[in-house]
């Protein structure tokens, strides 16, 4: 399988953040860390390659609150298979973000 | 409070491609107005976290401006690309018709251009080549050119600091025994410096040692690779053996590589350039130099140093009458970088070619021009439907320039395809002898040349259309319910009515510059050589001195020669001249006259003069003006007679006849003086162009210099009644039967020697003529393309003028005049630039000024005929409108 993309500090930061949960473009920076005009482009990049596949909330949830709806990315199958490649060469992430499964609501 | 930042976003999405804009926008509202939410939850945010808001939102200028990037990047471009391919291949004709119009523009550029790099721009293909001079020397003001002498090439090589090495060269032909047959080969003389100067090594074996120039030297050769692998079957042992070259066994050295040779390809061997210290004259200038300046010289540099040597000739050698000699014609030093001096003349030529192919390609690009626009009127429907649906002004751009460089690009490789077959065309019309032939070739550098002159038609016709519709009009345009006014239409006219005027012009640049090379041409043909080339034959003989030693016996070979020729049915009268005409250079010397001793102060007299045998003049009908020719037995049994041109004796006896007077070589030395016995009509020996030679006709066995060597090369002229050629294998054969091993060289009848002298002007008037030619055609397609469309705009105006009475003639009438005044305003154009551009061509013409009146008129008064009858085809078709039918239309 070749590439899907250049496995950057930042780009596995952004990986770990959504599979941790943080879904939404500025909870991303928040998380993250990253210099806020890095992380949107990294998100387009991974959804172009169809490692992330992004979707609105439902726009009952965001009316209730009384606010347009936001759009949220998860991991596609691709993605979660290249995770494994983020844990192993960005050890330290882990540590930052914890392991999978321990997702923060 | 409005949600801050939320005009930033609104700009940014603007940058975002339209399909992704909607989408976008949201996204980053979404976001902002959450986090705007939250931070709102307990009451009014800190000012700090309000900021951070905002430069947090500011960063989707970024995210914007890369999607645009990718959109570009990923489907934008290609797809338009596709779309207009599809869209092309459903208006055919027009595609067709703009590829083969770029191809013919793309393609003769690129011919052309394949040229200029083959023969100006690319270096010599030697080591270093900015490095390589030409040594040459010039007396009179110029007028005499003295190329080098032993003599001075031992000076500079001795004292000139600035020179790395210098070199001597002088082309021989030889003849050469390798198998049965003799053969004449073509070689040079080079000193051993020659490849040092250039820096090249043999393949095989080495090059000449400096003792090998020292006179006595053991007779030695270097092979060409074609001459190694043509007579002795690419023979690997070859070093050492010898081969029979002048009947003297030589022994081969080394083998050179296949592209070497200076100035081109020809010579097929090189000899030792003998110099002996003992004889090396400082006067006689008998071969030419080349150099190689020592690393941080200069040319100025170089000069200046000869220059002062010559001014201490005198000091320097003391014991020599030559420095006498050499200050008394002003002997200057001529130092050239190399490439110029090869390439000489021709680079004009050339120049002028790719000049003439550029306009050809402007022309082509505006009549593309043209049928895009006609083109884009017809697609408004489809602009329209791409701004109702959002399009940009990128994408509008795009949607034009997509089509421009499909059809360029489609131009651009049928032009460079079509490209190779043309050069292989030219390589047909261009004359012998030009420089660097053997190098041109097309190569990556020409297709990148290629590729970068369609992209830039892309960009000009492509931009064409945009000029005309703006986006920002066009959307207004359409907003105020389409139909395009009368003023609209006429600003679209305009544009048209522009590009076809500034066709016209360039037709007439081209036009103008083709015919005054054929007024040239012509000019040159009307010319009287002075001699009558019609049915003479020619062919060079030169007799070894290892075959026949006396000078006697050689004079005996030339008589028998001619006798046994003379003999054959159908021989007129034969000939023989140390050079026929236009057959390469002759002797140029000093000489005096009895009658016109020179003072100490006086400048020298010089004249050319060659060796003849009595039958010369016949032969080529040269006129007698006065006296006699001359006859069997001068010069030989010691009647010291010859005969000088007109305009020698026009020159120093112009109230008086010369016939009786004396003239003679070097009569203090003990030369004895010469009788004129006649004089020869004036005779083009050198050059067509050039005034007529003042010449001296010297009976064969002895020259002015009483040298006692007898002349040993002669053009053999054979004057038939029949065809000419055909007495080729007559020479040959006469000659076997007088020594087998002398073999004969170049023979051509005079006429092709003639046609030679010729070529370069009937090259460049070819090439010219093929480029106006299809200027012009391409220029005519413009005026009828436009004179038709305007006809079909006015069909309607044209019924209502008809249904109130005007009458067929006088519609014709009206729409021929609107293209005449086109084709009136072109030509007042074309002139001007004419005028301003044609003295480029000055050095080009002959007999004709760059400024004649018959040419410029002749051309203007046909141009504006034939474009008058190109608008005569949409004229008759309007004079054919039914006003019933086009009153009804639209």
């Amino acid at each position: 399988m070749g590439k899907l993309f250049t496995l950057t500090y930042p780009t596995a930061a952004v990986l770990l953040a959504i599979r941790q949960g943080h879904r939404y473009g500025f909870d991303v920076m928040d998380a993250t860390g990253l210099p806020d005009g890095t992380v949107y482009p990294i998100l387009r990049r991974l959804e172009r390659r169809g490692v992330l596949e992004g979707a609105w909330e439902e726009a009952e949830k965001a009316r209730s609150e009384n606010r347009p709806p936001r759009r949220y990315y998860r991991l596609t199958p691709l993605g979660e298979a290249s995770m494994e490649e983020v844990l192993q060469r960005f050890p330290v992430l882990v540590k930052v973000f914890g392991e999978p499964g321990t997702e923060t609501a | 409070m409005t949600l801050p930042g939320l005009r930033v976003i609104e700009v940014a999405a603007r940058i975002v491609p339209s399909r992704r804009r909607d989408e976008w926008r949201r996204e980053w509202e979404g976001e902002t107005a959450y986090a705007w939410q939250r931070m709102n939850r307990r009451g009014p945010p800190p000012v700090l976290s309000r900021a951070r808001l905002r430069l947090r939102v500011l960063t989707c200028i970024i995210d914007a401006l890369l999607e645009k990037k990718e959109e570009v990047r990923m489907s934008g471009f290609p797809n338009d690309l596709r779309y207009a391919v599809r869209g092309l291949m459903r208006s055919p004709g027009f595609a067709l018709v703009a590829i083969l119009t770029l191809a013919l523009g793309i393609g003769a550029n690129t011919a052309v251009f394949t040229l200029v790099d083959g023969v100006l721009i690319r270096p010599l293909p030697f080591e270093e080549p900015g490095q390589l001079l030409s040594i040459r020397h010039s007396g009179r003001e110029g007028r005499d050119a003295l190329p080098m002498s032993d003599g001075l090439y031992l000076l500079y090589q001795r004292e000139v600091s600035s020179l790395e090495s210098i070199a001597l060269y002088r082309s021989t032909e030889m003849n050469m025994v390798a198998g049965d047959a003799p053969e004449r080969v073509q070689g040079q003389v080079v000193t051993p410096s020659f490849f040092d100067v250039l820096r090249a090594q043999p393949v095989m074996g080495r090059s000449f040692l400096p003792e090998e120039s020292q006179p006595g030297a053991e007779e030695v050769t270097i092979l060409s690779d074609g001459l190694w692998k043509r007579a002795f079957g690419s023979d690997p042992a070859i070093l050492g053996k010898t081969v029979d070259l002048n009947g003297r066994l030589t022994r081969i050295v080394g083998v050179m590589p296949p592209a070497f040779g200076y100035p081109n390809r020809d010579p097929q061997f090189w000899v030792p350039y003998t110099v002996d210290p003992a004889q090396a004259y400082l006067a006689s200038f008998r071969a030419a130099g080349i150099a190689r300046m020592a690393p941080g010289a200069s040319v100025e540099g170089v000069l200046g140093e000869l220059q002062s040597l010559i001014r201490r000739l005198d000091e320097l050698f003391p014991e020599s009458g030559d420095p006498a000699f050499l200050a008394s014609v002003g002997l200057r030093a001529r130092v050239q970088p190399l490439n110029e001096v090869l390439v000489g003349d021709v680079s004009t030529i050339l120049w002028v070619l790719l000049g003439t192919v550029g306009f050809v390609l402007l022309i082509a690009c505006a009549n593309v021009a043209n049928l895009l626009l006609v083109r884009a009127e017809t697609r408004q429907r489809e602009l329209a439907l791409r701004l109702a649906m959002g399009a940009g002004r990128m994408e509008i751009i795009r949607f034009f320039m997509s089509e421009s460089v499909v059809l360029a690009a489609c131009g651009g490789a049928l032009g460079a395809m079509s490209s190779s077959w043309a050069i292989g065309v030219s390589r047909l019309f261009i004359p012998v002898g030009f420089p660097r032939m053997a190098e041109v070739g097309v190569d990556l550098r020409v297709l990148a040349f290629t590729g970068l002159i369609s992209l830039a038609c892309a960009v000009f016709f492509g931009l064409f259309p945009l000029v005309r519709y703006g986006t920002r009009e066009l959307a207004s345009t359409l907003k105020d319910g389409g139909g395009w006014g009368a003023t609209g239409s006429r600003a679209r006219h305009r544009l048209r009515n522009a590009l076809v005027v500034v066709q016209v012009a360039m037709a007439l640049v081209l036009l103008v510059g083709a015919g005054l090379m054929f007024r040239s041409f012509q000019a040159l043909r009307a010319l009287d050589p002075g001699y009558d080339v019609d049915g003479v034959v020619t062919a060079r003989v030169s007799v070894p001195s290892a075959e026949i030693q006396d000078p006697a016996e050689t004079a005996e070979f030339w008589r028998q020669l001619r006798l046994r020729l003379e003999g054959q049915t159908g021989v007129v009268s034969v000939g023989m001249a140390q050079r026929a005409p236009l057959n390469g250079a002759i002797a140029f010397t000093t000489v005096s006259l009895a009658d016109q001793p020179r003072g100490p102060d006086d400048q020298d007299i010089f004249a050319h003069w060659m060796s003849v045998n009595p039958g010369y003049l016949e032969t080529l009908r040269i006129g007698i003006r006065e006296g006699r020719a001359l006859a069997a037995g001068d010069g030989a049994a010691g009647t010291r007679a010859v005969v000088v041109s007109e305009s020698f004796a026009r020159h120093w006896w112009p109230d008086s006849s010369p016939i009786g007077r004396q003239v003679g070589g070097d009569p203090e030395n003990g030369e004895d003086w010469w009788e004129i016995v006649g004089v020869a009509a004036d005779v083009h020996h050198l050059s067509l162009e050039d005034a007529p030679e003042e010449m001296i006709y010297y009976p064969p066995t002895i020259g002015p210099t009483e040298s006692p060597g007898s002349v040993r090369t002669m053009d053999v002229l054979i004057r038939t009644a029949g065809s000419p050629i055909q007495f080729v294998p007559v020479l040959r054969r006469e000659l076997q039967a007088l020594n087998p091993r002398i073999p004969i060289s170049n023979p051509r009848t005079m006429q092709e020697v003639l046609d030679l002298a010729m070529a370069p002007t009937s090259f460049t008037m070819t090439m010219l003529g093929a480029a106006s030619g299809i200027a012009l055609l391409l220029g005519l397609v413009g005026i009828y393309g436009v004179i038709s469309y305007v006809v079909s705009q006015r069909t309607r105006e044209i019924g209502v003028r008809m249904a109130m009475g005007a009458t067929s003639p006088a519609v014709r009438r009206m729409v021929v005049q609107q293209g005449l005044a086109l084709v009136v305003a072109g030509v007042i154009l074309g002139l001007a630039g004419a005028g301003a551009l044609s003295s480029v061509m000055a050095s080009l013409l002959f007999g004709v000024s760059a400024m004649d009146p018959v040419t410029y008129g002749g051309v203007s008064l046909a141009l504006i005929a034939v474009s008058t009858m190109a608008s005569w085809i949409p004229a008759l078709r309007a004079a054919g409108v039914d006003p019933s039918r086009a009153l009804r239309e639209d």
